[in-house]
């Protein structure tokens, strides 16, 4: 362990005192993580990130309007149209009344993020304790639920809970007066009753969070006026582009190693060649990790979000650092010459960062190509960013994405360690 | 004497991008005494460099087994490298650190810290004298300063067996001195085992206690500088340039045989120096004869009766480059 250490010290040394690296390192990808960031308008009270809801209330009743006010608690981001619509328009509705067949088309398209329709005989249903459909319209992808999709499904979750509840009463009450002989509550008193059970129910489930309980950000990370800051998308972004330059760079490295012989020589010291290619893959490893916390230092400094599981976000920078450091080890042995790689790396690089969502979000673009995106390593990351940094997500949230980044990781490095050339 | 270094039968067969393959090193067996500098001489492309890289571990034989101090290289490699000290033929330095940090790290690698890896580190930029220079970046130093700290390098864990791979290549005579007066010292004063190779005669003979003469992978004669002379005879070699001519197979084969002492007679037929070109480079007359001075008037005499225009002589006592040049039928620049 001791010589892997000294190795990777050693590496570490030489990758610092070469002048040329720092650009690379420290000065463009900060550089470009505050252009974007500012560009993205969201810093110094840009506007606030908003997501166009369009939403029908078909019912008109109490527990309809109850479950508005719920979604408008539940994600301070959602502005339901046309109900919540300004002077501006920023519900994009012009003149004309927003009747369902154009709230359809709307959804499809893509002009709101998702349509909400509460059916008539919602509120019946609910007091009647019977199955009653909300229905949900949008371009996203179902099974991985967006901001708008998890919003709805915490407030129905908590309006189902609070139905239920008011139903056991209900149910519980009718047995007990049966069983003591007690004489049968007045209608109106009862309903008052239920009424009341329903409404704390509610409330308790409130104070409680429900199960799924979801944010665009939460209080505290969200600036004052609840807008979204730039470096939540530009930080991880950036940071993830450069961890890219700088891993990948490594196999232009691992081949001047080979022709310097400064490779042979350690092959010629009483160490085994695991302890070689350990050492190798930590440098590269924490070359990787140390660009990350640089560029997420500035992130931080300009006010950038962390959620609430810093320890998440660690694990999702540390599987797809290890995922590009087995990318570089599996295509080193392919490579003949510095100038081979370093075109490799750009192209890597600026093909899978975009691909991937690195520099702008793969919400906004069409499906198939956030589909496609997916075949990068780099959208993995992103979606496990933005579950923890956009939606306040946890380590669980994340696990689906580190999971796939690591798997990913194991198989390139059995191509890479299997190839690679000691000689 | 012990043994130092033992390999048995190494081989090492190269795969071709073609799918072909080539043997590199074809059944090599070596026996290598403590405290003797053992060189291995060869052309170009003879194997030396697989050879010792597959004694030092850096190459795993296609076939066979080295053993240094008694531990298989392959079996115990850690054991076996621990008792070694390599200087490869490039100069295997991290170019962006010093003299002093590149030593450093080697000594660590081998297990020194503190007072003890500084007084080693010291004591090494002492023996190559570069401790001026210590604390400067490898790539501002000269070839010859380069090959010194390389070499100081493979001596960090003073280390009973040296393995040098063409140690001199590329520097200047001072600095080559340097080198080659170097190594006697490791082995006079330090008591090290030495692996020398090099395509340079008069390293092996300068520093060889024993020869080891390797070609197209195999080594073709080994032993002390005089146990390969006597191997070809102890037989004067007389050089002699004779200009664009070719001379009959039939008079080479007469003046052979009424010259006295006269054994062989090798000739080097003129050779074009390019396809456009009317220009010849001269042909040689190599002629090996057991007193080749008593041998030189009556063989300059049958060349001139012949009509051949005589440009230089030149008469070679015994010595490596004629065991090449007898064994295999070419100098070993060639």
């Amino acid at each position: 362990m001791r010589s892997i250490l000294t190795i990777i010290l050693n590496d570490l040394q030489i990758f610092f005192s070469q002048r040329g690296n720092l650009p690379g390192l420290l000065i463009i990808p900060v550089l470009l993580t505050l252009v974007i960031g500012w560009s993205l308008g969201q810093i110094g009270g840009g506007g606030p990130m908003r997501l166009r809801v369009d939403l029908i209330d078909l019912d008109q009743s109490g527990m309809s309007a109850k479950l508005i006010e719920d979604l408008r608690a539940a994600n301070d981001a959602i502005v339901l149209c046309p109900l919540d619509n300004d002077a501006e328009d920023f519900c994009s509705l012009g003149e004309e009344p927003l009747q369902l067949e154009r709230a359809i088309e709307r959804a499809r398209t893509g002009r709101a993020s998702a349509l909400i329709v509460i059916p008539a005989g919602y509120a019946a249903a609910l007091e009647a304790f019977e199955i009653i459909s909300v229905d949900y319209y949008s371009l996203s992808d179902p099974m991985q639920p967006g901001p708008v999709l998890q919003s709805l499904n915490a407030v129905l979750q908590r309006a189902s809970t609070a139905s239920m509840t008011t139903g056991v009463a209900d149910a519980l009450l009718t047995n007990l007066t049966a069983a003591f002989e007690l004489p049968p509550l007045g209608a109106e008193t009862r309903d008052g009753f239920l009424g009341a059970l329903y409404l704390r129910s509610q409330e308790m489930l409130t104070e409680q969070p429900a199960p799924v309980r979801f944010q665009v950000a939460d209080a505290e990370s969200a600036s004052e006026d609840g807008s979204m800051n730039g470096f939540n998308q530009s930080a991880p972004g950036m940071g993830t582009l450069y961890v890219m330059f700088t891993v990948l760079g490594g196999m232009a490295v691992l081949l001047r190693e080979r022709s310097q012989w400064t490779l042979q020589r350690l092959m010629a010291l009483p160490l085994s060649r695991a302890q070689i290619l350990g050492a190798k893959i930590g440098v590269y490893f924490s070359l990787g990790m140390i660009q990350y916390f640089i560029v997420f230092a500035v992130g931080a400094a300009l006010g950038m979000d962390f959620g609430s599981s810093p320890a998440a976000i660690l694990a999702v920078m540390a599987a797809f650092v290890l995922c590009i450091t087995a990318l570089t080890f599996a295509l080193a042995p392919w490579i003949k010459s510095e100038g081979q790689a370093r075109g490799l790396v750009l192209l890597l690089s600026l093909s899978l960062a975009p691909l991937g969502g690195a520099w702008w979000p793969l919400e906004i673009v069409p499906e198939f190509m956030q589909t496609l995106g997916h075949l990068s390593p780099v959208a993995w990351a992103m979606d496990g960013f933005h579950d923890l940094i956009w939606y306040n997500g946890g380590f669980t949230d994340v696990l689906p994405e580190v999971g796939v980044l690591i798997a990913a990781a194991v198989v390139l490095f059995a191509i890479g360690i299997r190839r690679f050339k000691y000689e | 004497m012990q043994l130092m270094v033992e390999a048995r039968n190494l081989r090492k067969t190269y795969k071709r991008p073609d799918g072909s393959s080539i043997e590199a090193v074809k059944g090599v067996d070596l026996e290598i005494r403590q405290g003797e500098i053992f060189s291995l001489l060869g052309p170009n492309g003879a194997g030396k460099t697989t050879t010792i890289s597959m004694i030092s571990g850096l190459v795993e034989p296609t076939e066979g087994d080295a053993s240094i101090g008694g531990y298989s290289i392959t079996k115990e490699p850690m054991a076996a490298k621990r008792l070694m000290g390599f200087v490869p033929q490039e100069i295997a330095l991290y170019p962006e650190l010093s003299a002093r940090q590149n030593l450093a790290f080697f000594g660590r690698m081998y297990g020194l810290g503190g007072k003890e890896l500084g007084r080693r580190v010291d004591e090494l930029l002492e023996f190559v004298d570069l401790s001026d220079r210590q604390n400067d970046r490898i790539d501002t130093f000269s070839g010859g300063m380069k090959r010194r700290i390389n070499l100081a390098a493979g001596l960090l864990n003073n280390p009973p067996l040296v393995y040098m791979d063409e140690p001199t290549v590329g520097i200047d005579p001072q600095n080559r001195r340097r080198v080659l007066d170097t190594v006697k010292l490791l082995r006079d004063e330090h008591n090290m085992t030495v692996l020398y190779t090099t395509h340079l005669m008069e390293e092996a003979q300068e520093l060889s206690d024993r020869v080891g003469i390797i070609d197209h992978g195999e080594i073709i004669a080994m032993g002390t500088q005089d146990e390969l002379v006597q191997q070809v005879g102890e037989e004067d070699r007389l050089e002699i340039t004779i200009g664009a001519q070719e001379i009959a197979e039939s008079h080479l084969e007469r003046m052979q045989q009424e010259t006295a002492g006269v054994t062989r007679i090798l000739c080097n037929p003129p050779e074009q120096v390019s396809d456009d070109s009317s220009e010849s480079m001269p042909a040689k007359l190599t002629v090996f004869a057991k007193r080749g001075r008593t041998a030189l008037p009556q063989i300059l005499q049958d060349l001139d009766s012949a009509g051949v225009e005589i440009q230089s002589v030149a008469v070679r006592e015994p010595d490596l480059e004629a065991v090449f040049l007898a064994l295999t039928g070419r100098a070993l620049r060639d």
